[in-house]
């Protein structure tokens, strides 16, 4: 038994990560590395602090945190920073909810393993949550007008000079295009055409970018690799024996089709447990394979990385109780009904 | 001198912290190194993006983890 499932976890790991490391994980760190070292976060976060349309600041903001990677080392500090320097609080929790529920990596991973259509509905559903929390918060919690402590001065910076734009562009091509161009034949077309596009980049990279910018860039890397990489092996093999142990009938029946009831179950699982980034994936995968319906699907893939109890905690000890207490709710039940919706509507 | 290094307790946090140390201690510099961990006072600092190292009020790193030959050019300079 206990063979049969150390067997079941290995081989969900050859399934999700040895088939991916090279056409995915690899250009999707890459990229996460060069958008933390090559994009000037400063200049976004001074833009997002000192507009005051709300339309303008949650628009930006939800742009803004797909930009802002995918490290919750970033995420919390940065809310809270625009919040008690004066930001809006709905940009505050835009933030905290977009770049966990739809950061880079986790959003490639997806679309690597359960399709565009997938990821596209991702995207789009958690940009509509993150403008109704945001609007949410600020009609419970907004104080009256206040002056923002942080002025735009940015005049004339850029927040990403030209030449690592392409750089960016360029990483982007070698990862969407085995993805993409290449839908069916064997492993090693894909392999191929990354080659090709790797190759390009990293001449374009050692022509172009200064030296101690390209170590910067590997270093970050090599970072976001540390990181995440132990949890995502960890998470798939837990995914595998968790596939191997719960019984279909119950999947069926819990997680099945797409009532109203489903898509509750799923955004629950999602947003007590914590999903290492990218981890989500997989365990949706499996769940689906086992008789899970597509509309709980996506309310926990948003729900699963987006909160999770610590997560809770982290939000109550930061922004105070109350407000923790109106986001999670909000949260749970906007999973729930954009999951039923996208089950009954879209898929 | 008087260094903060500042973040919410993550990893890349933790590493700044040593690398902060292992460069006073290449220089052989006496210095109060404090750990803050409550993102509520970092705006009050000046900082944004952590993790972030401020040297007697003044935010020299912030959003990167620095390595221990970028703190000893930082460290050396504001010693004098």
């Amino acid at each position: 038994m206990i063979k049969e499932l150390l067997m079941a976890g290995f081989l969900a790991l050859e399934d999700y990560i040895v088939k991916h490391v090279i056409t995915c994980l690899i250009p999707a760190f890459l990229l996460a590395g060069a958008m933390v070292t090559f994009i000037d976060k400063t200049v976004i976060i001074k833009y997002l602090g000192s507009e005051a349309n709300k339309i303008r600041s949650f628009s930006l903001a939800s742009i803004s945190s797909f930009l802002l990677a995918a490290c919750s080392c970033t995420v919390i500090p940065v809310a809270s920073g625009l919040y008690y320097t004066g930001a809006s609080i709905g940009v505050a929790f835009i933030i905290l909810w977009v770049a966990p529920a739809a950061n880079i990596l986790a959003l490639i991973y997806t679309g690597a393993i359960l399709g565009t259509k997938m990821v596209l509905s991702r995207i789009v559903s958690a940009l509509l949550m993150a403008f109704i929390v945001g609007w949410i918060m600020v009609l419970v919690f907004e104080r009256e007008s206040k002056e923002s402590l942080l002025k735009a001065e940015v005049g004339g910076k850029s927040i990403i000079p030209k030449k690592y734009l392409i750089l960016i562009i360029l990483i982007l091509l070698s990862l969407l295009s085995p993805n993409y161009l290449v839908r069916s034949g064997p492993y090693w077309h894909k392999v191929l055409v990354w080659t090709f596009f790797t190759f390009i980049m990293v001449i374009y990279a050692i022509i172009n970018i200064p030296k101690d910018k390209i170590r910067d860039w590997l270093r970050e890397t090599w970072w976001f690799i540390r990181l995440i990489f132990p949890l995502l092996l960890l998470g798939v093999f837990i995914v595998g024996i968790i596939g191997k142990i719960l019984p279909e009938e119950w999947i069926k029946a819990w997680l099945g089709g797409k009532s109203l009831s489903a898509s509750f179950f799923a955004t629950f699982i999602g947003a007590v447990s914590y999903f290492a980034t990218m981890t989500e994936a997989p365990f949706v995968d499996t769940l689906m394979k086992l008789g899970m319906g597509k509309g709980p699907a996506l309310a926990l893939l948003l729900t699963g990385p987006g909160i999770s109890l610590p997560n809770w905690l982290a939000i109550a000890k930061v922004f105070g109780v109350k407000k923790a207490l109106v986001y999670i709710p909000t949260i749970i039940i906007l999973g729930t009904l954009v999951g039923w919706f996208f089950g009954n509507f879209i898929f | 001198m008087e260094i903060i290094v500042a973040g919410p307790g993550c990893p890349r946090c933790i590493a700044t912290e040593n690398n902060v140390k292992k460069a006073c201690e290449e220089l052989g510099l006496e210095a109060k190194i404090t750990h803050l961990y409550d993102v509520k006072l970092f705006p009050q600092l000046g900082i944004i993006l952590t993790p972030a190292v401020v040297i007697n009020g003044q935010v020299v790193v912030s959003g990167k983890v620095p390595t221990v030959e970028e703190l000893k050019e930082i460290l050396s300079k504001m010693a004098k």
